[in-house]
């Protein structure tokens, strides 16, 4: 099942370049994703929800998502939530300067210590929120982060959605055409494993897409028709 | 001949750089976007944050549909310059990290979080190449703080 999407905590900071709560955000999210939790974080660029394609939007769909904003207009969470889906969780910056009494971070482009300081306890939060998002204490096993900080970032790469979206595909229920996330990669799963239409797999199959996507409950049985005969179809291509 | 756009009247432009948080050309597009204006075009050019043109911040729309934008993107996917477009910006630049690497090879960025040295001189480099190269350039003369080398 080399396609489906794993389940990782998704970390979209808003990046703001005009304020040092801004560079804070970002940097907490490099923190988490680079040295706190690596492995079990993922991230993407906001503006992709409005510059990139339907697997970009389908991101906060698949991964449960923690916004890091700089400041209370809180774009990274509003653009989430208005082109992807709802947040399971919202971080400010300034607000959290504000509750721990950190004096006022200072500089975009170089933080002073004041922001240093900021990004660490930022990034602790987020790196707490990101395990209560996959329900356990602490870095999971296997994706322990190095004894020592892995500096700063510098050579590498965190693990960024984009360019390697999630596959979707429209289907039509009800007469509207809508978006399905992941709809062939777990209808592959199953193939792979030799399981074909018969009830219990039908069941399962369902099941999994519900895992992926929005279901309306009012359209449950719809939804359950189509995905059923997609599925069929495919056992029979 | 076309008119070209040019700066506003004051010479003033917006810089938007890319959010770019997965790779380090996203790191030198804000890095070249801070030379610009707080180097090269001190209070002749202001940046304006991606997020907030995501969000269709009434002040950053404003802004960018009602002065000149030089947009600076990290990666093929152009959220920057795309989002410019969208928010009714006329764009005088649309600058590429990648285009400019491919031009100076040498200058190979590394780190997200901290540019390496090669990074830094691409952001300075690319930032001088886009500023000599605004219709009316709006330089307010050297005024260099931090230097890189």
């Amino acid at each position: 099942m080399s396609d489906m999407p794993e389940r990782k905590v998704g970390i979209i900071a808003c990046s703001g370049e005009q304020l040092a709560e801004g560079t804070v955000a970002r940097l907490a999210a490099l923190r988490v994703l680079n040295e706190l939790r690596p492995g079990q974080t993922v991230t993407i660029c906001l503006p992709l929800f409005l510059a990139g394609g339907a697997e970009d939007r389908a991101f906060a769909c698949v991964h449960p998502t923690i916004t890091v904003d700089g400041c209370d207009l809180r774009c990274a969470a509003h653009g989430t939530e208005k082109y992807s889906s709802k947040p399971v969780a919202s971080l400010v910056v300034s607000e959290l300067v504000a509750e721990h009494g950190l004096p006022k971070p200072e500089g975009c482009r170089r933080l002073n210590d004041a922001g240093k300081q900021a990004v660490e306890v930022t990034a602790q939060r987020l790196a707490a929120l990101v395990d209560e998002a996959l329900g356990h204490e602490g870095p999971a096993a296997g994706n322990r982060p190095a004894a020592q900080p892995a500096g700063n970032g510098k050579g590498e790469e965190v693990t960024c959605s984009c360019g390697s979206g999630v596959p979707v595909r429209r289907v039509v229920i009800d007469g509207q055409t809508v978006e399905l996330v992941a709809l062939d990669p777990i209808f592959q799963k199953f193939r792979s494993a030799g399981r074909g239409p018969d009830e219990a797999t039908l069941r399962e199959v369902f099941d999994m897409v519900k895992l992926y996507n929005d279901v309306p409950p009012k359209a449950e049985a719809s939804y359950r028709e189509v995905i059923h005969r997609e599925f069929i179809a495919a056992c029979q291509s | 001949m076309p008119q070209e756009a040019t700066s506003s009247p004051k010479g003033h432009v917006v810089v938007v750089p890319c959010s770019g948080i997965g790779k380090p050309f996203g790191t030198v597009s804000r890095e070249a976007a801070y030379e610009i204006c707080e180097n090269l075009c001190p209070g002749k050019a202001q940046i304006v944050a991606l997020a907030k043109l995501v969000l269709g911040d009434a002040e950053a729309r404003s802004a960018v549909s009602s002065t000149p934008v030089v947009s600076i993107d990290g990666c093929k996917r152009a959220c920057a310059a795309t989002m410019v477009k969208q928010s009714g910006g006329t764009l005088i630049r649309e600058v590429s990290v990648l285009e400019a690497f491919r031009q100076h090879k040498d200058l190979k960025p590394e780190g997200i979080a901290e540019l390496n040295d090669a990074g830094l001189k691409l952001a300075r480099v690319l930032a001088e190449e886009t500023v000599a190269s605004l219709p009316r350039a709006p330089s307010a003369g050297p005024a260099r703080g931090e230097n890189h080398e």
